[in-house]
């Protein structure tokens, strides 16, 4: 498990805890995070999960990989050299107290 | 002994004793009659859909597939290449791009209800949902308007299995041909008349670099054809069926229309039209002291998840204020359904228009003819006893 942080557009705090292995975005959509939309499921397809991470966990991330490069081009929102997209960030114990802030719009 | 047997008329009619009983006393069953597992608690079907590395779509994922769908498919491949295809079709299902459907829905549900305006009862499934669901899907996928009935009927067909021999009949397996060459006719009109839609879309998108088979494009379109259609009018009909049995959730929709989206939801938790799908095992597993084995086919049984006490309190009752966060109507997972978005829109602007016009109805039929399958569920016939407005 490793505790996550959301932080909604209005403000609104959630925490939720969510399995190794899964991705950010499946363990948002469980816990009924509103900022997180997934319209493809987390095929890295549509753009509407996306999140801007906190700047200190920036550099513990995996980069992007190509197609979530070109899907990051698509977001609603503006596009910030924090900005990914949840469904391609796995969970593991090294993202234990990650603290992602959602955007204005998903689509 | 407990049996659970997904092709008997009793499972078609009411499976919800049945998943109580696997929930409770089976988390882990094996079907002999359907031949694989059934996964029927909440957590363990969506930690299933978590992992498309263990629970492979890429063997099929209908209760009973037909010839050449597994390993063709946005439903029935795996990641990398099932997201590359849902990356090409994904652009025509957004929320933005089905938002210009809302007046071609609203103008379709109301030639559908000026055909029967006035009757003291009327047919909700040949007069109402299937009508409207054709009508706007040959729109959404540009189709050439012949034919609209005919493949309506092959649709629901095709999805069907025989309740005797347990299998898909020749009737079924026939309908599924005739869809497949109609695909193929839509896929050769696209190629010498390319035009501004899916179709033409598929046809001419690259994966890796390398155009799709036609093989693969004919089977997509079949089976976008087949998932919308069915899907779509299955719901509508169990969401008029939830409706006409509980007065009180219709009379607040009828004089609050903004609830619909909600009832909606709620109608997907409490009996989605969409009950069963399967995956095959990529490697052995052991869950509430089973083992399942590499290559064992595992049925997810979404219907039985929304049920689950352990997630949705008091989940037998239908209650329109639940808001359920995380339903399975959908299903989930990367093989969450593509047209939710527009699903979504049509059951909310075609039952705008149903409730303006009739706000009072009720079910006619004591016992309900059911459709005979293995993964979908709903009434053939819905008969309605209106009040027009
Ligand atoms: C209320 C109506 C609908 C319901 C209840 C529904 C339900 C579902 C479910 C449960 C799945 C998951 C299947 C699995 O787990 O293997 C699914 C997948 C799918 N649905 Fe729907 N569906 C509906 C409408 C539609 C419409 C209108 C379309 C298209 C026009 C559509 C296209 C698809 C496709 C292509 C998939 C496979 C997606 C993938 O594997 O990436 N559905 N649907
Ligand atoms: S869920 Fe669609 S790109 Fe992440």
């Amino acid at each position: 498990m490793a505790k996550i942080t959301f932080i909604e557009h209005s403000g609104e705090r959630l925490v939720v805890n969510i399995p190794v292995g899964w991705t950010v975005m499946q363990g948002a959509v469980q816990n009924g995070v509103e900022g997180i939309e997934a319209e493809c499921g987390g095929s890295c397809a549509c753009a509407t999960c996306h999140c801007y991470v906190d700047e200190a966990f920036v550099d513990a991330l995996p980069a992007p990989s190509e197609t979530e490069e070109a899907m990051l081009e698509c977001t609603a929102a503006e596009r910030l050299p924090n900005s990914r997209l949840s469904c391609q960030l796995k969970v593991s114990e090294a993202l234990d107290g990650l603290v992602l802030r959602l955007p204005e719009a998903q689509s | 002994m407990f049996r659970f047997d997904p092709y008997s008329p009793a499972i078609d009619a009411d499976p919800f004793p049945f998943y109580r009983t696997l929930r409770d006393e089976h988390p882990c069953f094996w079907s002999e009659e359907a031949n694989m597992w059934v996964l029927s608690r909440y957590d363990d079907i969506v930690t299933a859909l978590n992992d498309w590395e263990t629970y492979s779509s890429a063997k099929g994922n209908l209760m009973d597939e037909m010839p050449n769908r597994a390993g063709n498919t946005l439903g029935t491949t795996d990641p990398p290449r099932h997201d590359r295809l849902r990356g090409i079709v994904q652009f025509a299902f957004t929320r933005k791009a089905v938002e210009g459907l809302v007046e071609p829905v609203r103008a379709s549900a109301n030639r559908a209800l000026d055909a029967v305006q006035g009757e003291k009862t009327f047919d909700f499934v040949n007069d109402f949902s299937s009508k409207v669901t054709v009508d706007v899907l040959f729109g959404l996928f540009n189709l050439p308007r012949e034919n609209e009935r005919m493949v309506r009927d092959k649709a629901v067909l095709m999805v069907q299995s025989d309740p005797r021999t347990r299998q898909k009949g020749p009737e079924h397996l026939a309908a599924f041909q005739w869809m497949s060459d109609y695909a193929k006719s839509l896929v050769e009109l696209r190629t010498r008349e390319p035009g501004d839609d899916l179709i033409t879309a598929l046809i001419q998108a690259e994966v890796n670099g390398e155009k799709l088979a036609e093989r693969e494009v004919q089977m997509t379109v079949t089976t976008l054809i087949m998932a919308g259609i069915e899907s779509l009018s299955g719901f509508l009909t169990m969401f008029a069926y939830n409706l006409a049995d509980h007065a009180d959730a219709r009379r607040r929709l009828a004089a609050n229309p903004a609830l619909i989206p909600d009832a909606v939801e709620e109608s997907l938790r409490f009996n989605t039209s969409a009950q069963r799908f399967r995956r095959c095992l990529q490697k052995d597993v052991t869950l509430h002291g089973q083992t399942m084995r590499a290559g064992d086919f595992v049925c997810l049984a979404y219907g039985s998840g929304n049920r689950d006490e352990r997630r949705f309190p008091d989940a037998d009752r239908y209650d329109i204020d639940r808001k359920p966060k995380g339903h399975l109507g959908f299903g989930g997972g990367v093989h969450a359904c593509l047209g939710t978005a527009f699903a979504r829109l049509a059951s909310r602007v075609a039952f705008e228009e149903l409730l303006k016009r009739v706000p009072e109805f009720e079910r006619v039929q004591e016992q309900l003819p059911w459709m005979p399958s293995t993964t979908f569920r709903s009434p053939t016939r819905l008969e309605l006893a209106a009040a027009w407005a």
